[in-house]
């Protein structure tokens, strides 16, 4: 009874569902886990007093956009570059040559996300803290934004597009498995057409004659999700090695491991939903009692 | 038992298979329905099984109407009715021990009780020795006798028989017609729609003839008039 065709076709939506639920979920990762290690950089003068730029780190953490702000006084940015730079003996003597420590203090700054960039910057733009904030020969003030910024962004919108586009896609996929799965149920059904009518003749009850398509429909929902699991297994291995170096040391391959389980039961809940509620109505269309 | 009040069933403005049909049968009858084709016979056994509903009128089995029925009511109503086809209607992939145990399961029958009643049913209906054979394998007259056993091993109140000889000769006719006899003596009403005018002349029972959808004759020694 069990058609190869269906299990086909609800594999490959319910691949498609999974691309997008551990693609989506992989690139989320990668980008959290790049917005964590960095941030806006605000250089102040050397001669700044330190209770004010503890205000403006107050005022800062008290606007909505900025997840945290951590102050690095001279010293420490001094301290941190000595340790960044232990061994390299020409460095450190230069350091020593520009006597005393040529540092600034500085405000790192989390933003919430990196659409709210730009709401920081103006804060900090807005002239109220030009006394203290250092600037350029050029004038412009020294702020800095973190380096991989083009990355994030660029992942940003990739991921927004990927999910876009992989729900729309997953959904007409859904909807075509669900077409799919309803044609050749009905079909089965439409064969067993005399049995069905004999079966109510002799008064056999909705859920005795429904039972075994749907039983029929949940064979399906399971053997999709576990072919989809069978490809994506070294599917996700293959694209480990090749993109490791890719996406700030996440590897695809362990993260599909890691969450497994997870991924399993989605995928096989998605499946038995799908097949499941093709054969009940499929059946509400073909039995009459 | 079973109350036919002012049946009708139309089709269209010119295609009417019933018009104000009443009669009553009561419990351990034999009653034959006679007609040509056509006269409404099936339309009549299609409304009293709830495969089709009646255009006005109502249908009673015992005390409920069964066009009113619930959609979870029909089932247990239809356990109590034994239906038997012209082309039989057994499953092919199934012996024929398996299609009359099939009536028992969809029933509800614990698995322990259904050996047993079944292969009883089989003997009682002379199928002893064909009871694992497929329906491919056994004669019309013994496919009929399978669909009797299916009818009534789950030990119905009324037995319905829709041109059960239509597809069979003169001897297996007789051999069928006598086993519907011992099922109604055995305490089954039974139903038989037929045209066959030598069953209805030896039978000497209750006769309802149809004709153009209406009762013309309701007679309690009934012989075949047309």
């Amino acid at each position: 009874m069990v058609s190869l065709a269906t299990v086909l076709v609800m594999s490959l939506s319910i691949f498609m569902i999974g691309l997008v639920l551990v693609g989506g979920s992989f690139l989320s990762a990668v980008i959290s886990n790049l917005e964590g290690k960095v941030d806006i950089s605000a250089y102040f003068k050397q001669a700044a007093p330190e209770a004010e730029i503890l205000a403006l780190k107050r005022e800062l953490e008290s606007l909505p956009e900025v997840n945290g702000a951590k102050y690095v006084s001279a010293d420490e940015a001094l301290a941190l570059f000595k340790e960044r730079h232990q061994g390299d003996e020409i460095v450190l003597q230069s350091l020593e040559v520009v006597g005393g420590n040529p540092f600034s203090p500085s405000l790192e700054i989390q933003a919430k996300d990196p659409t709210k960039f730009e709401a920081i910057s103006k804060f900090l733009e807005s002239g109220r803290y030009d006394n203290i904030l250092d600037k350029e020969t050029s004038g412009q003030k020294k702020i800095t934004y973190r380096q991989n910024q083009l990355a994030i962004d660029k992942l940003t919108s990739l991921l927004a597009t990927a999910r876009r586009l992989g729900f729309a896609l997953s959904i007409i996929l859904a909807l075509i498995a669900l077409l799919v799965a309803y044609s050749t149920v009905r079909l089965a059904i439409y064969n067993a057409k005399d049995e069905i009518s004999v079966m109510q003749l002799v008064g056999a009850s909705r859920a005795f004659i429904r039972g075994p398509f749907l039983v029929e429909g949940i064979i399906y929902g399971v053997i999709a999700p576990i072919l989809t699991l069978a490809v994506f297994y070294p599917a996700f291995w293959f694209a480990g090695e090749k993109t490791a170096g890719l996406f700030g040391g996440l590897n695809i391959f362990s993260y599909f491991i890691s969450n497994i389980f997870q991924i399993s039961f989605i995928l096989l809940l998605i499946g038995i939903l799908l097949g499941v509620f093709s054969a009940y109505i499929a059946t509400r269309r073909y039995i009459k009692v | 038992m079973i109350y036919f009040d002012k049946v009708s069933k139309i089709y269209s403005p010119t295609s009417i298979a019933l018009e104000d049909v009443s009669f009553t049968i009561k419990p351990n009858e034999f009653v034959s329905l006679v007609g040509q084709s056509g006269a409404g016979k099936t339309t009549l056994l299609k409304l009293l099984l709830a495969e089709e509903r009646p255009t006005s009128g109502q249908i009673f089995f015992e005390s409920s109407d069964i066009h009113a029925l619930l959609k979870h009511e029909l089932p247990l109503v239809r356990r109590r009715m034994g239906v038997v086809f012209q082309d039989y209607r057994l499953l092919p992939m199934k012996t024929a021990f398996e299609n009359v145990a099939f009536a028992l399961e969809a029933a509800g029958r614990p698995d322990a009780d259904i050996s047993s009643d079944v292969i009883q049913v089989l003997e009682l209906v002379g199928l002893a020795d064909k009871i694992w054979n497929f329906p491919h394998e056994l004669s019309g007259g013994e496919k009929q006798r399978v669909a009797i056993a299916r009818a009534i091993v789950t030990r119905p109140d009324v037995v319905i028989a829709d041109e059960p000889t239509g597809n069979l000769d003169p001897l297996n006719t007789r051999d069928i017609i006598r086993l519907l006899e011992k099922v109604n003596d055995l305490g089954t009403t039974v139903l038989l729609a037929t045209h066959d005018k030598e069953i209805i002349d030896s039978l000497e029972r209750r006769v309802v003839t149809l004709d153009k959808g209406r009762v013309i004759r309701d007679e309690l020694r009934g012989r075949y008039v047309l």
